[in-house]
Formats: C-alpha cells, structure tokens, sequence
C-alpha cells in the first residue's frame, strides 16, 4: 500500500501542485499579520499580540479557501489518468482498483496536512518566539495546532465526492466547480460566525476554527457539532463507498 | 498443448449494437499472433476485454490457463501491453514513468529500467521529459515499459502507428530479437497486411467484430501461392513426368485429371511440350490463384485492408 501511495506522490513531480499548496497557504498566513498591526485596548493601553485571534483568522481562511482547492487537488489526481490516458496502463497492474483509489485519496490527505501546515506556519513561529518570554502562550499555541490538524480532518469529509465527480466526468471540472461553490457558501456562512454554519459538510472544518473566536454573540459548545459531524459522516461514507463500487466496476474506454 | 492466451466467444455489446462477436482466439507460447482488421473492426474492443479492462457482454478469457475472472493481478505480472495509445505521465521523465511501473508491478531491481530503455533505443532520453517525446518515441518508451517486468506475453495495440518505414522495420526486428532471445510471445493487433504479414506466424482476421479466420503462416502461404492450373488426361501419368523431367515434387494432384504445379510458373510451353511428349494430353493450364491481398479481399466481402 505504502508503495502505491508513493507512486501517488512521484506522479505530482513537477506539476502545479506546489503552487497550489502555496496559493492555498499564502493568504492565511498574510492575514496573521493583521495582528501586528498597533492596537489599542478600550482602557486606552497598547494590547499585546493575541495568538489566539491570530489562530482564529488563519484558520478561517484555511476553511474557506479549502474546499475550492482541495477540490481542485483531488479532481486533479484522479482526473488526469483519463486526461493523459494513462488509465488502459494503471488499471492492468496487479494491483486492486480499489487500493489504487486510497493511494490517490492518502496522496490528496497528505496534500491536505501539507497545506494546512503551511497556512499557520507563521502564527506558529510568533506563538514559539513569544512562548520564550510567556510560559502561557504554550497553551494557545497547542490549541491552534489541535484546531488544524482537526479542521484538516474534517476537510477529508467531502474529498470522496470530489473523486466520485472527477472519475464520472473524467475531468477536474465538475469537482471545481463544485469546490468553488462550496467555498462561497463557506465563505458567507464564516462571515456570518453563525453556529449553524456547520451542518454544510465542506464548512464543517469551521467548527473547531469557531472555538478559538472571541466575544461573538453566541458562545460556548456548538449545539450542531453532533448533528454536523453525523452529516459528514453519511456523505463521507456514501461517497466512499460509491468511489470504491464505482471505480471498480467501471469500464476504461478512454485512451481512444 | 499449454496455452497463454484462450478466448471462447468472446462477446460485447454496446447497447444493442454487437462491436465484438463470438471471437475466439488461442495463442501458444512463442506464437506472434498477428490480429489483423480494418478501423472499427473490434481489435482494441478484444483487447480491452482480455486485459480486464471492460466486461465482456458474453464469452471468455483465459490467461495461461486460468480464466481472466478471478486471477486478473497474477495474470498481469505476466503480461505487458500497450492499449489504444501510449500514455504517460507527461511531467515526469522517462526513467520516472517506467519507475513507477516497476513499483506498481513490484519487482525488484531498478537497472532493469536501463536495460528496457537500451533495448528500445532510448538511453539517451532517459532523463528528458516525456512531454518532449514524439509519437514514435512514445511508442517505443511503451514498448520499454510493457518489456520491464520480463512479460511472458506482450500485447500490442497497433505499436507501429506513428513511426515511418524506418522505425517501423527497427521495431520488427526488436519484435523478432525478442521472440529469439526471451522466447516472448505476442499478440499485435494491425490494420496493415504488410506488417502482419512480415511479423507473424499465426494470423487472426477480424471484420466486423467477427473473427473470420485463424490461420498460420504456412497455410495462408500455401492457398495464396499461385500455381499452374493444369487438366490432363491421365494425371497420375503426368506427375511422374513433372518429377522424372521436370524435376519438380512441388505440385498436388487435384483429382479428375487436375494438377496443380506452383513451380515453373514461368515456362508453361516447357511444361506442356514434356508432358505431350509423355503422352499426356493437355485439356487446360491456366494460372491461377490469390494473391495475400486478394485472398483477404475475398474474405472480407470486397473491402480493402490499408
Ligand atoms: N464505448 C463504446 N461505445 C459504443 N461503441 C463503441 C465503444 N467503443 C468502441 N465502439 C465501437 O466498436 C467498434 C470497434 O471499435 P474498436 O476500437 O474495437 O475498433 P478497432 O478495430 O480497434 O479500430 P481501429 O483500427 O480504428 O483502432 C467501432 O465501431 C466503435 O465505434
Ligand atoms: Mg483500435
């Protein structure tokens, strides 16, 4: 499986999928730097850097531009076997289609963790040079890593839907398309903070993003995390699923 | 007798439209089996249907021996092809493509890539991009790959399409070297007769999804000799006279006074005077027979091969 996965990765040498990993991370770390610019509290003092509204801003951004770009990422590694026609050959390897589809689904993971790493590396580096002179900053730190690697998580939710339009259309199209749609939902949902926001599979990653806001209208644990995670859940599932019977079954005609 | 390769009614239908038709096919090892038919006929249909690559609607496939069903990755290790087109990951280089073969084929030794790449003349572009490849490059780089993993069968889907006279006589020899020296069999499909003709020792002709023929070599030769057509009167008289005089054992008896002679095409009077001469009456001689081509166009109902 391991040798799979590395064929998987080996493939995307040389391709755009660096600058995409980048497009995806810039732009959350520019907002981190928001927070240095001059802030003055209501007391009329200078405020400090607050990594945790660092965190927050980051990760809103990582959530939205995510499922437009893991979409993207993922319609294109399963996608170009039909576009390079490449499909005839992967498909007569002693090798089952159904650990060819979760190689390709660990390469679009590891793809994932990296952008993600990526987009706090700056919040990150502030919260290690700031833990030297505050011992406390070790927890807020700890909390926007736990939150990445969650919304990381989350964000696999709705990556077998991506792969099932992509190997249907046999193009990265309609799972851009898709993609760019969900990230303008994200998108108006997050500037909205709403609680309910999560019940949208690809804005479910916004769930542990939300915990780390302050002073927004309604606090405390989100009442939909359950119903929210139950709804990824079934679409991970079933899309999954699908993936497998239907990468499997289906016929390669393409190559003429 | 072993086989590698045995279809038995081997079917697909795309909606009610029947492509392929009952094909049956058997290749032995060290057969270069030539699969001959005219654009659209159900070539790369067939050979889709043997690599696993779609369902077959009906029939069968077996692979040394097993059926296809069942034993598709143990088949594969055995197999190297090439389907429709030669595709590769264009970002990658040459050495890179055929790594990630030999990974997913999972066999051991990386010189072997050296050695599939040598074989196939392209040493030299192993670390060029195959987006810089031409056709013909393409074509062999595949056959490169389909070679790597010491295949007991390779199928070929038309390997010489895009490459001129001269590659594509370099790419028969490099056909029949291997044959020679790895006792490889093969299985190439075409649509040109000339090429089949000069590759194969067993030829499949398929029109219309149906295979209309299996044939080898030695007995397509014999019905597309030419020969004297020759009606005497006493025919077992004249034999002796065409082997006594003429010297010649090349000839058949053909029943009620018929005779066949395929040598000494050119010196019909020759043939005629020494057997009057013998006392045989000549009622008829003609030449006849079909050419290759000619003998296809028969079987196809009058359409021409390229
Ligand atoms: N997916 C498909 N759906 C419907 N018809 C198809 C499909 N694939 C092939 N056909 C039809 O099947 C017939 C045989 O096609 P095939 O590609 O097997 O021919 P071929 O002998 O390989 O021809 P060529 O020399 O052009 O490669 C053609 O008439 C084609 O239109
Ligand atoms: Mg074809």
């Amino acid at each position: 499986m391991l040798n799979v996965l590395l064929t998987e990765i080996m493939k995307l040498k040389n391709t755009k999928m660096h600058w995409l990993i980048l497009l995806g991370a810039i732009p959350a770390n520019l907002v981190t730097l928001y927070a240095f610019l001059p802030r003055v509290t209501p007391e009329g003092t200078r405020a400090g850097i607050d990594l945790q509204d660092m965190f927050y801003r980051q990760g809103m951004v990582i959530t939205i531009l995510g499922p437009f770009m893991f979409a993207l990422m993922t319609g294109y590694i399963i996608s170009r076997e039909y576009q390079e026609r490449t499909i005839n050959q992967l498909f007569s390897y002693p090798v089952s289609r159904t650990k060819i589809l979760f190689a390709k689904l660990g390469a679009v993971v590891v793809l994932i963790f990296t952008t993600s790493l990526l987009s706090c590396i700056m919040v990150t580096a502030t919260g290690v040079i700031m833990s030297f002179t505050k011992p406390v900053e070790m927890e807020v730190l700890w909390s926007g890593i736990r939150m990445n690697m969650l919304a990381g998580l989350l964000a696999l939710g709705t990556i077998p839907v991506s792969a099932a339009l992509s190997m249907i259309g046999t193009s990265v199209i309609p799972s851009t398309v898709l993609g760019a749609f969900a990230t303008i939902v994200t998108l108006i949902g997050e500037m909205g903070h709403g609680m309910r926001n999560i019940l949208f599979p690809w804005a479910m990653p916004y769930w542990p993003v939300r915990e780390l806001a302050q002073g927004l209208a309604e606090s405390g644990p989100n009442p939909y995390a359950v119903p929210g995670m139950t709804i990824l859940a079934v679409t991970f599932m079933v899309s999954l699923v699908f993936c497998i019977v239907y990468y499997e079954k289906a016929e390669i005609h393409s190559g003429s | 007798m072993s086989t590698i390769l045995r279809t038995s009614r081997l079917t697909k239908r795309y909606g009610g439209k029947t492509v392929v038709s009952d094909v049956n096919m058997t290749i032995i090892p060290g057969d270069i089996y030539g699969f001959l038919g005219q654009n659209g006929a159900g070539k790369t249909t067939t050979l889709r249907m043997i690599m696993g690559l779609i369902h077959p609607s009906s029939g069968e496939v077996e692979l040394f021996g097993k059926p296809l069903h069942g034993n598709k990755g143990e088949a594969m290790e055995r197999i190297g092809a090439i389907i429709e087109y030669p595709g590769f990951y264009l970002n990658l280089n040459a050495a890179d493509n055929l790594e990630i073969h030999r990974r997913l084929m999972g066999m051991g030794n990386r010189e072997s890539i050296d050695d599939a790449l040598a074989a196939v003349g392209l040493l030299d572009a192993k670390h060029q991009k195959v987006k810089q490849y031409s056709l013909g490059m393409k074509q062999r780089l595949g056959i490169a790959r389909a070679l790597l993993h010491h295949p007991e069968l390779l199928i070929l889907d038309e390997p010489t399409n895009g490459l001129d006279p001269v590659g594509m006589k370099e790419m028969r020899q490099l056909f029949l070297e291997l044959v020679r020296k790895r006792g490889i069999t093969f299985l190439i499909s075409s649509h040109l007769l000339s090429e089949i003709e000069q590759l194969s020792n067993k030829i499949g002709i398929i029109h219309k999804g149906r295979m209309l023929e299996e044939i080898d070599y030695e007995s397509l030769q014999r019905k597309t000799r030419h020969y004297l057509d020759i009606k005497v009167t006493d025919e077992k008289k004249a034999a002796f006279i065409l082997e006594q005089k003429l010297g010649t054992t090349d000839y058949v008896v053909a029943g009620s006074g018929g005779l066949r002679l395929y040598e000494h095409l050119d010196e019909p009077d020759r043939v005629s005077l020494l057997l009057a001469e013998g006392g045989v009456g000549i009622k008829e001689m003609v030449l006849s027979g079909d050419s290759l081509e000619e003998y296809f166009l028969k079987l196809t109902g009058g359409d021409k091969f390229a």
